[in-house]
């Protein structure tokens, strides 16, 4: 027995060891993005390079803040688009999931399939038609532009997975309802939709990370610098102050932060909707 | 008769609930799906863009992309297979080792694990931008590392040269694509009853034997749907790629989805960036009906 508890405790080490390991290798990018953004441009050139900053330097962080360039207003702007984005491919997905999980109807497949295939489209693919289409209705340079773009990346992915929530509710909570005088929508509203709330995060959350990570329509629908989303003026950055490299770093901190907070505080509701979204679909 | 019309209500009610969102999407998506098709037998450019009354010239526009003097589509679609089968060999391999390696339970194995998934989430603008730091020729910690190693005496001009650059995006796209696919090798890695490995050890099977002969044949639906997520997911990449690159240098990693928007957007050749688009389409349309067939197999649609 003893033999079998030590052969235990040392293969524990070993993994515990193991993924460290692959932690710390893993995570090194982001860290190094980190003590890039406190380092004097000196510093960041020298060589070797130094693990942490011999002096903590703040101005390229304070920077962002003072410098031509309206941070603070491109976040409201990727604000208000992944937050507009969100509600709109939520309220859409909510009932068009629970449609395709409760009832049998005809073309029910198909439409599961036609939102399973629109997942996988590039945006490249409807790019130019909705330039054109947004330039003649004059929605070019508006937010209405992006968010109206990115709410389709984020249906069918959230259709998709609260269909699988919905599924897997029993039907006969529902029959109750009906049975207790319950109307089709009223039970839908009062039954089902409390018990998918974790669902309906899930879809949220994705559809507003979905369009707050987009650089591709926020870039091509929006000219002016003012009315672009965080993601587009980081790009913008990039091209003018290419070897300000605690800038950029500063930058790039900054727009990855609601990321990051919504990652703290949900990781569980990401994992799984990064497991049921792919694989059961 | 009965029953059909309790159907049919049934159905009415369905359609109310699916319309909506059905219907937000075929504006969207299925309308310029069309256009875009429309587009690419059109002869749309700068020249004729504000033509009321564009000339329909059928196939010109695909043919032209392989057959224009100094035509670079053969190379790019090159490009694109060297990308995608690049990044999705070492992400496979590499999420598998990690997922064999997270299934067990140790002190911090969640935590470790939770955390990688970030990689994944954040805006691939900032992964991008991160990559072209690490990879710069001055200052890059790759570099760096590469010279205090002693395995190169000069600093690599990694993003100006053709195969390097290449090797760069390949690099990141890797790095977002691992916990992907180590969370989904996970999940079907749970499904294995724990008594079949142990009946296998019983029989004497040793850890290799088991990986391949137990554990690969009995997730084998979960890891063809990862492949080929990976493969539609990477197929399409642009955003990463056009932040690090811009498909530079000189076309080295130029892939369909960059060389699509830099056909529209730079050249403002809509119809030929139009068809560009299209081919990808029908690449990922073909593989997309693949994948729909695996995850229908695996469970009752």
């Amino acid at each position: 027995m003893r033999k079998v508890t030590g052969y235990e405790k040392r293969k524990e080490y070993l993994l515990t060891a193991g993924g460290l390991i692959v932690g710390v290798i893993f995570l090194f990018p982001l860290y190094w993005m980190i003590v890039t953004a406190f380092k004097t441009e000196m510093e960041i050139f020298q060589s070797p390079p130094t693990l942490f900053p011999n002096t903590i330097y703040i101005e390229a962080i304070k920077n962002q803040f003072t410098s031509d360039y309206n941070i603070l207003g491109a976040f409201k702007n990727s604000t208000i688009i992944a937050i507009t984005a969100m509600i709109i491919s939520t309220c859409l997905a909510i009932p068009a999931s629970y449609g395709l999980a409760r009832f049998n109807f005809k073309g029910k497949r198909l439409f599961v399939f036609l939102f399973l295939m629109t997942q996988m489209l590039p945006a490249t693919l409807v790019l130019t038609p909705l330039f054109i289409t947004f330039k003649s209705i004059g929605l070019l340079n508006t937010h209405w532009a992006p968010i109206l773009a990115d709410a389709t990346i984020g249906i069918p992915f959230s259709v998709l997975i609260l269909r699988t929530y919905f599924v897997s509710i029993p039907k006969e909570l529902e029959e109750a309802a009906k049975i207790d005088g319950c109307s089709q929508f009223s039970a839908f509203f009062r039954i089902m939709l409390p018990i998918a709330v974790p669902g309906v995060v899930v879809a949220a959350v994705f559809s507003f990370m979905f369009a707050w990570g987009d650089l591709i329509y926020g870039l091509t629908f929006i000219g002016k610098p003012d009315q672009r989303p965080i993601t587009a003026g980081i790009y913008n950055a990039l091209q003018q102050y290419s070897t300000s490299w605690n800038a950029t770093m500063a930058f790039g901190i900054i727009s990855i932060l609601p990321v990051v907070i919504i990652f703290i505080f949900m990781q569980r509701y990401i994992v799984s909707g990064l497991t049921n979204g792919a694989v059961k679909a | 008769m009965k029953s059909s019309r309790i159907f049919s209500k049934e159905a009415l009610l369905a359609y109310c609930f699916v319309l909506p969102a059905l219907l937000y999407m075929f504006v969207f998506i299925g309308y310029p799906l069309i256009y875009n098709l429309l587009l690419s037998f059109q002869e749309v450019n700068v020249m004729t863009f504000t033509k009321p009354v564009k000339e329909f010239v059928g196939f010109q526009n695909y043919i032209e992309l392989f057959s224009k003097p100094g035509a670079i589509m053969p190379k790019i679609i090159m490009n694109t297979v060297v990308f995608t089968i690049g990044s999705i060999a070492v992400q496979f391999v590499v999420g598998f080792a990690l997922a064999l390696l997270f299934k067990n339970k140790f002190t911090g194995s969640s935590l470790i694990r939770g955390v990688i998934i970030i990689a994944w989430l954040i805006p691939v603008t900032v992964t991008g931008l991160l990559y072209k730091f690490i990879f710069a020729v001055n200052g890059g910690i790759i570099n760096e590392l590469l010279l205090a190693w002693g395995v190169i005496r000069e600093p690599i001009q990694w993003l100006l040269e053709p195969i390097t650059s290449m090797i760069a995006v390949i690099t990141a796209n890797i790095w977002i694509g691992i916990p992907f696919n180590m969370i989904l090798i996970l999940t079907g890695l749970t499904t294995v009853p724990e008594t079949v490995y142990e009946s296998a050890s019983i029989d004497g099977a040793n850890t290799v034997q088991k990986l391949f002969l137990i554990t690969v044949p009995m997730i084998k639906p979960a890891l063809m749907s990862v492949l080929t997520l990976g493969f539609i997911y990477t197929f399409k990449v642009f955003d990463l790629v056009w932040v690090m690159t811009k498909g530079g240098p000189v076309f080295a990693t130029e892939l369909l989805s960059t060389y699509s928007y830099r056909m529209s957007f730079d050249e403002f050749n809509f119809s030929q960036g139009a068809a560009v688009a299209n081919i990808l389409f029908v690449v990922l349309f073909i593989v997309g009906i693949f994948y729909t067939r695996i995850i229908q197999e695996d469970e009752v649609m």
